[in-house]
């Protein structure tokens, strides 16, 4: 039973990652995770406008018809872009201004649609926040791990700071970000299913 | 009028090729995977966001001439773009319902995904740069639509071969997809020959 709550809470770490598994929330990680400090800036963006998202809008009662709560939904989380736009602007002002498109469009994200009604509101409240929380990590890790290899191969930096030469200018263009995903979304099914393999044998 | 008009082709044809919403934007990526899977989709999924990529594009422009040159007008931005965007959902949903109630009943379970997606919403964040004026909004906002539909009509064609025995097991699915989605991205690229600053 203790083992059946920890694999649950974690799922969207990595068995259900919204980037590399499902899906959901790519364009950010794919066209704007070019370098940490973006990855840094975006991360802060997607926890402060989807996790307050979905905890007010647990709070919207489900007798309102669905057509209607998605609607609230996008409303409140366009609402909360102004606390984070504001206070991103206030601490990262360039990497903010740089990225604010994609943190403009966590408004309409999908995990604020798909995976609240099919999963965060179906649990309790308290549960739910840790839930959510995980989801957004995994989110976090993976923009990390896609800024982190950019930086480094488009501009041989990390977090600004000069370690190597830059040796693939392209790795900062929107295809090398389809691509990177992409491998990096078989990796993750490769070792998710060797983990299934070892569990189950 | 003529010029007019051009100014709407020419934004239309930027917006379907040089910066096609999912190929240089990543713009919806996730619903036009899902949009893909099944033909009849495509046709919904696809009418439905051109319409409301259109429509929301003229709808927005008056409200980011009067607020986006204000120091503070883009923080409102979101909250209109959603406000615009939910009213022409349940006009749409309501005019479905009235004239058309079997394909209301077909659609409405997937036609949130269609309306309330990044490929919509990017639409009307990039007016502003591109658009210049209600011509070119509503050229932009056309263009997006039918580049998305571009998009999904590619993945579509490649939908079943991805999801095949014969692709290893770790890529097949959303994994390859992506990466094709990159080699088509990487072409248009090279031959708009600019890279995207978003």
């Amino acid at each position: 039973m203790k083992n059946n709550n920890k694999s649950f809470s974690l799922d969207g770490l990595f068995r259900q990652n919204i980037v590399l598994v499902s899906g959901l929330v790519t364009a950010p990680i794919i066209i704007a995770c070019t370098t940490l400090m973006h990855a840094l800036v975006l991360s802060i963006g997607f926890f402060m406008i989807s996790y307050l998202s979905i905890l007010i809008c647990r709070f919207i009662p489900s007798k309102i018809a669905y057509t209607f709560r998605i609607m609230l939904y996008a409303l409140v989380a366009a609402a909360l872009y102004i606390p984070t736009i504001l206070f991103l602007n206030n601490i990262y002002p360039e990497a903010a201004n740089q990225v604010m498109l994609y943190i403009e469009l966590m408004a309409v994200n999908s995990l604020l649609f798909a995976k609240t009604e099919s999963r965060f509101y179906l649990i309790p409240f308290g549960k739910m926040m840790i839930d959510v929380f995980v989801y957004i990590a995994g989110f976090a890790v993976v923009a990390f791990v896609v800024g982190f290899v950019r930086e480094l191969l488009a501009n041989g930096t990390l977090f600004g700071t000069e370690v190597c030469p830059a040796i693939m200018p392209a790795a900062s263009s929107p295809f090398f970000g389809f691509i990177l995903v992409g491998l990096l979304a078989a990796l993750c099914r490769a070792v998710s299913e060797r983990r299934k393999e070892r569990k189950d044998g | 009028m003529a010029e007019v008009f051009a100014r709407m082709i020419s934004l239309a044809m930027i917006a379907i090729f040089s910066q096609n919403a999912v190929f240089d934007r990543a713009f919806g990526v996730d619903v036009a995977i899902y949009a893909s899977r099944k033909n009849h989709h495509i046709i919904g999924f696809t009418v439905a966001t051109t319409v409301m990529t259109t429509l929301a594009s003229a709808a927005a422009y008056p409200f980011d001439i009067m607020l986006l040159p204000t120091k503070y007008g883009y923080l409102f931005m979101p909250l209109i773009y959603v406000a615009i965007v939910s009213i022409l959902y349940l006009i749409g949903l309501f005019v479905l319902w009235r004239a058309f109630p079997k394909v209301f009943y077909r659609v409405k379970q997937y036609a949130h995904l269609a309306v309330f997606n990044l490929a919509v919403f990017g639409a009307l964040f990039l007016n502003y740069n591109f658009g210049k004026g209600f011509a070119g909004y509503v050229g932009y906002g056309f263009g997006t639509g039918i580049g998305f539909f571009l998009a999904c009509f590619l993945l579509n064609i490649v939908h079943e071969r991805f999801n095949s025995e014969k692709i290893p097991r770790m890529l097949r699915g959303y994994p390859i997809t992506l990466i094709f989605i990159g080699i088509i991205s990487l072409a248009l690229n090279v031959l708009v020959g600019y890279m995207t600053e978003f």
